[in-house]
């Protein structure tokens, strides 16, 4: 498009350098106290970060219900993108736009419906008693159950949206093709719907994992001070604590995981490919 | 030159200008109930002393940060915390005593109130109750111990230990239980041992009164000034009055070292303890009164932390304790009941 490179370079500088003084700078500063003992530069404080029992257990956590989100959001999101995509012009961007619909509402206003939902007399417990599945109604505010719900429902419309996109790019008759070959459904997913989705899968993956990661409303909301998630452990080292050396830690271990999670997922595609 | 000279000339002026009309008192306060303190405090010794307040909020770490790291050059004058908070802020050195003979309204205030972390660093301005809040029609609550008890399982909330009501619940709670050390392990390793029956740990009294009014909860200790959040409700809510006692806080008022502003800061503390503020205060149910003189009617009392009989009997919890332990607390806490 340019004549040099210089040209498009040039365009490029007021946003590198935007991007570079108020956001690299600052939290570059901000987490180089997480390697900082004394002044010195060390190590020291992730070893004595990975060696309480506490912060063990909610690294677990964070990953498991990381990674239970984006799995489950990956199955429910196949099943709703294949339906969306063989929809018809209209139908199809009105399911669309439900799908989409909300994000447009805050996480805090979603998050806060969960409580009456999942909440001794919310219409779950109601339903369970109504069955008669049980005699008193079970807790689920306050549980990883709630947790992962929340999470689900906050980031399934992510998964949702990079999987229709990339269906959308499928060309219309391999599937009818494969089943005339004799493939059953499941093999036209594995060796036809997945290996032909996989840019979509990887992109929805890392949104989902990391917004799951990195999602502090949710965790701090229906899980509280039981289910403590790093977000939330993050939150409370700086605000209870005052401990920015702590937070730099769980900071850095969440970039840390985020990356790792992408560069998983895309190379899991390639080998698969 | 002469344009450097006419500025440097204009600076002078606009400068010394800004100094004949700096009568600035910077405070730093709680950003509960703002527009009601503002209307009641604020404002009104704006008018007494010809001068600006200029009102600083946040949470208390916020707050405390921001006193440390301007220790050098003080950008606030006057500040309100708990009384623990304030220690921990007394043992770096950051506050001034405050000259008594100044402050005419200190000699009305409870004997507790007048020197809560010694050598006049600070003044308590307001006194809380904490005390079980509880489902009438469901429980019976006589006694703290009885949080822990079979009929509480699964419906009963604890104040989280990094809040203030936290360690006011364990020492109450030890002391139902038979634990007297100020280590808090055994009553600890107790809640650890139920934190499966236990709802949740709460962090403000809005999130509790929500899973209360939700019937998610049917008791939880609280501090008196939420009370207003449950007596108003549909519910049958009921204060306990358990065998051990209530327990209860101090919130207090001091003023930053080499401040500058020492004369300010005197008046307006001064005037906060004043019997005509605390009562306004009072009748606005945004503080319960230290000073002793306030009198207000039986509904008004109702919602407060008020009358001496009350406040001399809260169990209190010494401020230099929570600061020496806390650590400890938060540790054992971490491993035996969060974990």
């Amino acid at each position: 498009m340019f004549q040099n490179n210089r040209e498009g370079l040039a365009l490029a500088l007021p946003a590198a350098i935007f991007t570079a003084l108020f956001f690299l700078l600052p939290v570059g500063f901000l987490l180089s106290e997480a390697f900082k003992v004394d002044g010195m530069w060390s190590m020291q404080g992730y070893f004595d970060f990975a060696i309480k029992p506490l912060n063990q257990t909610v690294f677990l956590r964070t990953l498991k219900l990381g990674f239970l989100v984006a799995l489950t959001s990956a199955i429910i999101g196949y099943a709703c993108a294949f339906s969306i995509v063989n929809l018809e012009g209209k139908s199809r961007g009105r399911v669309f736009g439900l799908v989409v619909l909300p994000l447009m509402i805050s996480p805090v206003a979603r998050t806060y419906a969960w409580i009456v939902i999942l909440g001794r007399t919310g219409i779950v417990n109601d339903a369970i008693l109504g069955l008669g599945l049980s005699d008193t109604p079970i807790r689920i505010l306050f549980t990883e159950t709630a947790v992962f719900l929340g999470l689900l429902q906050l980031f399934l419309p992510l998964m949702i949206i990079s999987l229709v996109s990339a269906m959308e790019n499928l060309p219309k008759d391999v599937i009818p093709a494969a089943r005339v070959l004799g493939a059953n459904w499941l093999q036209v997913f594995t060796k036809v719907i997945l290996p032909l989705t996989k840019d979509g899968l990887v992109m929805g993956g890392t949104l989902v994992f990391t917004g799951s990661l990195t999602a502090y409303i949710t965790p701090a909301i229906l899980g509280g001070s039981k289910v403590l998630m790093l977000e939330t452990l993050l939150y409370q080292r700086v605000n209870v604590a005052n401990d920015f050396v702590s937070a730099g830690i769980i900071a850095t271990i969440l970039i840390i995981m985020s990356f790792s999670a992408n560069l998983l997922l895309k190379r899991i595609a390639k080998a698969r490919s | 030159m002469k344009k450097l000279l006419a500025l440097s000339t204009a600076i002078a002026l606009i400068s010394g200008a800004a100094y004949a009309q700096d009568k600035t008192l910077t405070i730093s306060v709680y950003s509960f109930g703002m527009d009601a303190m503002k209307a009641a405090i604020f404002d009104p010794f704006e008018e007494v002393c010809g001068c600006d307040v200029v009102i600083e909020t946040g949470n208390s770490v916020e707050r405390m940060a921001k006193i440390e790291a301007n220790a050098a050059n003080p950008v606030i004058d006057v500040a309100v915390m708990s009384a623990h908070d304030a220690l921990a802020l007394s043992r770096k050195g950051l506050w001034q005593s405050l000259d008594i003979s100044k402050i005419p309204s200190h000699a009305e205030l409870y004997e507790s109130a007048k020197d809560p972390i010694g050598d006049h660093m600070a003044v308590g301005y307001g006194f809380y109750a904490t005390s079980i809040v509880y489902r009438s029609d469901l429980v019976e609550i006589n006694s703290w111990s009885d949080l822990l008890s079979d009929e509480l399982k699964g419906r009963v909330a604890l104040p989280n230990i990094t809040g203030t009501q936290g360690p006011l619940t364990l020492m109450m709670l030890g002391q139902s239980l038979g634990y007297d050390d100020l280590t808090f392990s055994d009553t600890i390793d107790a809640i650890g041992e139920s934190a499966d029956d236990i709802v949740t740990f709460y962090n403000r009294s809005s999130e509790l009164a929500q899973l209360m009014l939700q019937e998610e909860v049917i008791a939880a200790p609280v501090g008196r000034f939420a009370w207003s959040r449950f007596s108003g409700a549909d519910l049958p809510f009921k204060w306990a009055e358990p065998s051990e006692g209530q327990t209860g806080g101090m919130n207090v008022m001091l003023m930053t070292k080499d401040n500058g502003n020492e004369e300010l800061a005197h008046q307006f503390i001064n005037y906060w303890l004043s019997n005509e503020v605390q009562t306004r205060v009072a009748e606005l149910k945004l503080d319960s009164p230290a000073n002793a003189t306030v009198v207000v009617s039986d509904e008004i009392a109702e919602s407060l932390t008020y009358g001496a009989d009350l406040i001399n009997s809260l169990t209190m919890l010494d401020p230099g304790a929570i600061i020496d332990n806390r650590d400890a607390w938060l540790e054992r806490w971490n491993e035996k009941v969060v974990n």
